[in-house]
């Protein structure tokens, strides 16, 4: 069964929040491209600023979730995380992990998927949210500070291959 | 009858919005997902931060682009959807310019932002105010930042005054005149030729 999940209005400023959170709506179109962006720039450090941004908003979001739902086990945490993976229309997960990290398959996927429909088959990793995703996932289970976990692809989806694979290890 | 903005929102934010079976938010002709604002803003605002000043302009535009495409092909998507149909074309009199006002009024229930139309002329310009934007929360760049509102805004009046679909991407081109981010009251965006 899948995580309550409610969306308020601001009448106001028309904007989305959950749990305090300000949401949007955006497209496969929109992921692709950014990834894109951050991959052409890495000599700036473009795929480490996407993976960071993605960490620190999801934590927020997770941290004001778990305080929200009052959900305070790692293992309840870790499901949890999961869970709001799929209900943000990013994909389906199996997670395995404990504090000193874990391994991921990646079942479904809006990032892969969606640079194969946007680029066709990918040559290399672009599951960068997915893995800043997860880092903040980790740290928000196990109550660690952000940056504490490595997180990188190991087998993907948009490589063509049948499920993605994500090592997470701690620092 | 022209297309009322706060009608179309108020019907259009209550479709649900979750991750079906999969996990994945198929609609629109395209995936969608839904996630906090920090993100797109963070990354736009630490890449323009990290970028020496020779890149720059390479990463305002990429930014751009990211929108402009999002924008075409999803306003594709929206303007031709179930929902449009039932909801904002029994509205539409005036042709082109009210399915942009009710592609606006999409926009503005998806959370990009408080947006409307303020002036058309068919085929050449257009002028788009938004009283409330997600990127304005982007301070740190001491710049206008509403890549978002900027770019699709083109990209709409590419759908409406474009070559066919998909043909007439990047036909128009937009400028943000005005940022909440940089101190104004309200954004604009000034759509133009390219």
């Amino acid at each position: 069964m899948s995580i309550p999940f409610e969306i308020k209005f601001d009448e106001n400023t028309y904007r989305h929040h959950v749990e305090g959170v300000t949401m949007v709506m955006h497209c496969h179109h929109y992921m692709s491209l950014t990834t894109k962006l951050a991959d052409s720039l890495e000599d700036m450090g473009g795929v480490k600023i996407l993976r960071e941004s993605a960490e620190d908003a999801i934590r927020e979001l997770l941290d004001a979730y778990f305080k929200a739902h009052n959900i305070s086990g790692s293992g309840e945490r870790l499901n949890t995380g999961r869970e709001m993976y799929s209900v943000l229309g990013l994909g389906k997960l199996e997670v395995f992990g404990n504090d000193g990290g874990g391994e991921v398959k990646v079942l479904r996927s809006h990032v892969d998927e969606g640079w194969v429909q946007k680029f066709g088959k990918s040559s290399k990793f672009v599951n960068h949210f997915t893995c800043g995703y997860l880092a903040a996932m980790f740290a928000a289970a196990f109550g660690r500070p952000a940056r504490s976990f490595n997180v990188y692809e190991t087998a993907s989806l948009a490589m063509g291959e049948p499920e993605g694979k994500i090592i997470v290890k701690a620092n | 009858m022209t297309v009322m903005r706060d009608k179309v929102v108020k019907a259009l934010v209550e479709l649900e919005v979750r991750g079906d079976e999969n996990g994945l938010m198929p609609g629109y002709n395209v995936l969608v997902n839904f996630l906090p604002t920090s993100f797109w803003n963070t990354f736009a605002e630490r890449m323009l931060n990290a970028a020496p000043a020779d890149k720059k302009d390479q990463v305002r535009a990429g930014l751009y682009q990211c929108a402009q495409e999002c924008g075409y092909h999803t306003g594709w998507g929206i303007i031709n959807s179930d929902e449009f149909q039932s909801v904002v074309m029994p509205m539409v009199t005036e042709g082109a310019k009210d399915v942009l006002r009710g592609a606006f009024a999409v926009f503005t229930a998806w959370g990009w932002a408080k947006s409307g139309v303020v002036q058309i002329k068919d085929s050449e310009r257009m002028v788009i105010r938004a009283q409330d934007y997600y990127e304005q929360d982007i301070k740190s760049t001491n710049e206008k930042m509403g890549f978002m509102v900027k770019a699709v805004s083109g990209a709409f009046f590419d759908l409406a005054f474009g070559a066919k679909y998909p043909d007439g991407l990047g036909t128009f081109v937009c400028e943000q005149t005005k940022g909440i981010e940089v101190g104004d009251e309200f954004g604009e965006f000034v759509v133009t030729k390219k």
